[in-house]
């Protein structure tokens, strides 16, 4: 089976050392590491964003060959922060999901759902919250259909339920086949993912499923903290458990 | 922003446009009724033909073209810059036309072509766009822009000064380079027309790029991402931009803050989606200066730059008074 994802030794010149990693489609991908160990370097190489070295591949076809608008179809990416200038409505910011598909304006009015944006639809973009405006950014990445979502901490600037609602939906659109790589910073979360994979200072650490990877071990020595598994407060939506497969 | 209020914008911009022509066309030393302009413009009324066709015509077209281009480069800039106060003439884009077409006229390239003018004009603000370029990044600060521009404009009004200062000797020279200085759009000749009419092709090129402008004024990374080619559309934006605003500079003299002012408020009326705003923008934009203009003609020692400034300055001020 060829790979979602593939990156053949691509390095970003202070940022991140040469990289190599291959990304199955169906899985939900986590990205840890400490603040500046090259995240959101290795996420923005992923969307063909950065020039490289190496060879980054979607679906088994080097980007290169990969004309602009159809990537805007196979891939996508959601930044750390948005710094919207403009007053665009919610609505039509979620709409350019469309622009590599003609502006057909398809699943505009189901993300407005989904995303829990349907009273914000018609409010400037630049006058919302911070998570607002991320779960704007996400709308638009999940309209755009494309079967490669890379999220840049999609988490952090959420309130737990709309956290939780992510992951959920993180996890749909992988089970239907689309691969969702997704930086984050609560190793708490780790549970929900399927593959994790480990940034230090610039270097692919390691990878793999979340519990082989995040042991004690690694974490003392990646994070410099000690690990310990005490009872506590889980926090779930009522209508589900979030589960790995 | 109700729907209501952004479809009648087009009309009524279009509207106010149309009066503000027939009163150009009636305004003036010797006013003229409707019954005279419509003699003069068939030609059946010598004197009033005379005025309208030598000089309120082509006088009107070549404001109509200024406003434009200036609006249309502001709304361009913006969109590149993503920053509401990116427009040429903060960012010394016009002053690099002025100071293109000041030399020209100072070293006396002018006197052997008045196309060599517009050329010049070109060169300079071309100039002047790559310093901002390399002084203020994209996405840079509104601080950074702001501060490239004073130092390009601070540089080239020196670069204008001196030539002004090094011709005392031939009065004829001086004047003209004031005249730039200035901005104005007296004795304008259907030469300036001419000169000026690439800015209607400019205008068309910038039509088809509305939509992916849309996307790039939300971010470049997140735009090619959404399939935009960035690097390919910047290119042209900033081309455009420049061209449009040199080809204004050098038919009327430095006109500040038409890029700055008119899309700002056709934004607040329309919204920030480009494909509304362009055409409202080179509408809105001719009205404007077409407007200023007839205050200048009105007013005596008035002249349209200075009107301009007038009006944008405060203006201005109040924008980033209300950024805060």
């Amino acid at each position: 089976m060829t790979a979602a994802l593939a990156i053949h030794n691509a390095a970003v010149e202070g940022r991140m050392r040469p990289v190599s990693l291959e990304l199955p489609a169906g899985k939900v991908v986590g990205l840890v590491g400490p603040n500046g160990s090259g995240k959101s370097t290795l996420l923005q190489v992923a969307a063909g964003l950065l020039d490289t070295e190496g060879t980054v591949a979607w679906a088994g076809r080097p980007i290169d060959e990969i004309p602009i608008l159809e990537r805007g179809r196979m891939a996508t990416w959601v930044p750390q922060e948005a710094h919207f200038e403009f007053g665009f409505p919610v609505r039509s910011v979620i709409a350019q999901a469309r622009f590599a598909h003609g502006d057909d304006g398809d699943g505009v009015e189901e993300a407005l759902d989904r995303f829990d944006l349907r009273p914000l639809a018609d409010r400037p973009v630049n006058r919302l919250s911070g998570g607002e405006k991320m779960r704007v950014l996400l709308a638009r990445a999940w309209t755009t259909r494309a079967p490669l979502q890379l999220w840049d901490e999609p988490l952090a600037p959420l309130d737990v339920r709309h956290a939780l609602e992510i992951l959920m939906l993180a996890r749909e659109i992988a089970d239907v086949g689309s691969t969702v790589v997704l930086s984050l910073h609560d190793l708490r979360t780790a549970h929900c993912l399927d593959l994790v994979c480990v940034m230090d200072r610039g270097e692919l650490r390691a990878i793999g499923k979340p519990d082989d990877v995040l042991t004690p071990d690694l974490l003392l020595d990646v994070f410099g903290v000690r690990a310990r598994t005490a009872p506590g407060m889980i926090l779930e939506l009522p209508q589900t458990t979030l589960n790995s497969r | 922003m109700t729907p209501r209020r952004q479809r009648l914008a087009l009309p009524l911009a279009g509207a106010g446009l149309v009066g503000l022509v027939i009163l150009s066309l009636a305004v003036g030393d010797l006013h003229l009724g409707p019954g005279r302009i419509l003699a003069g413009l068939r030609g059946t009324d010598e004197l009033a033909a005379t005025i309208l066709w030598q000089i309120r015509i082509p006088r009107l077209l070549v404001a109509m073209l200024v406003g434009a281009s200036l609006a249309a480069s502001g709304v361009v800039m913006q969109a590149y810059f993503r920053n509401h106060l990116a427009s040429p003439g903060l960012l010394g884009v016009s002053a690099g036309g002025t100071a293109g077409a000041v030399v020209a006229i100072g070293f006396g390239l002018a006197g052997v072509s008045l196309f060599l003018m517009p050329v010049a004009a070109v060169c300079g603000a071309l100039a002047s766009t790559g310093a901002v370029l390399i002084l203020a990044r994209r996405g840079a600060s509104t601080e950074r822009l702001l501060l490239a521009g004073v130092a390009l404009n601070a540089l080239l009004g020196a670069v204008t000064s001196y030539v002004l200062s090094s011709f005392t000797l031939t009065y004829e020279r001086n004047a003209q380079i004031l005249f730039w200085m200035l901005g104005g759009l007296e004795d304008r000749t259907w030469e300036h027309v001419a000169m000026a009419s690439p800015i209607a092709l400019g205008a068309i090129a910038l039509w088809p790029l509305g939509r992916p402008m849309d996307l790039l004024s939300l971010g470049a990374k997140e735009a090619q991402s959404l399939g935009v080619d960035v690097r390919r559309l910047r290119r042209i934006m900033l081309g455009l931009a420049t061209v449009l605003t040199a080809l204004a500079t050098a038919v009327a003299g430095t006109v500040g803050f038409v890029g700055l002012v008119v899309p700002h408020l056709l934004r607040m009326l329309v919204g920030p989606e480009h494909k509304r705003l362009i055409p409202v923008a080179l509408i809105g934009g001719a009205a404007f200066v077409l407007a200023c203009d007839l205050v200048a003609r009105s007013v005596g020692g008035l002249r349209l730059g200075i009107v301009t400034s007038l009006i944008g300055g405060p203006f201005f001020l109040w924008l980033l008074r209300r950024q805060r």
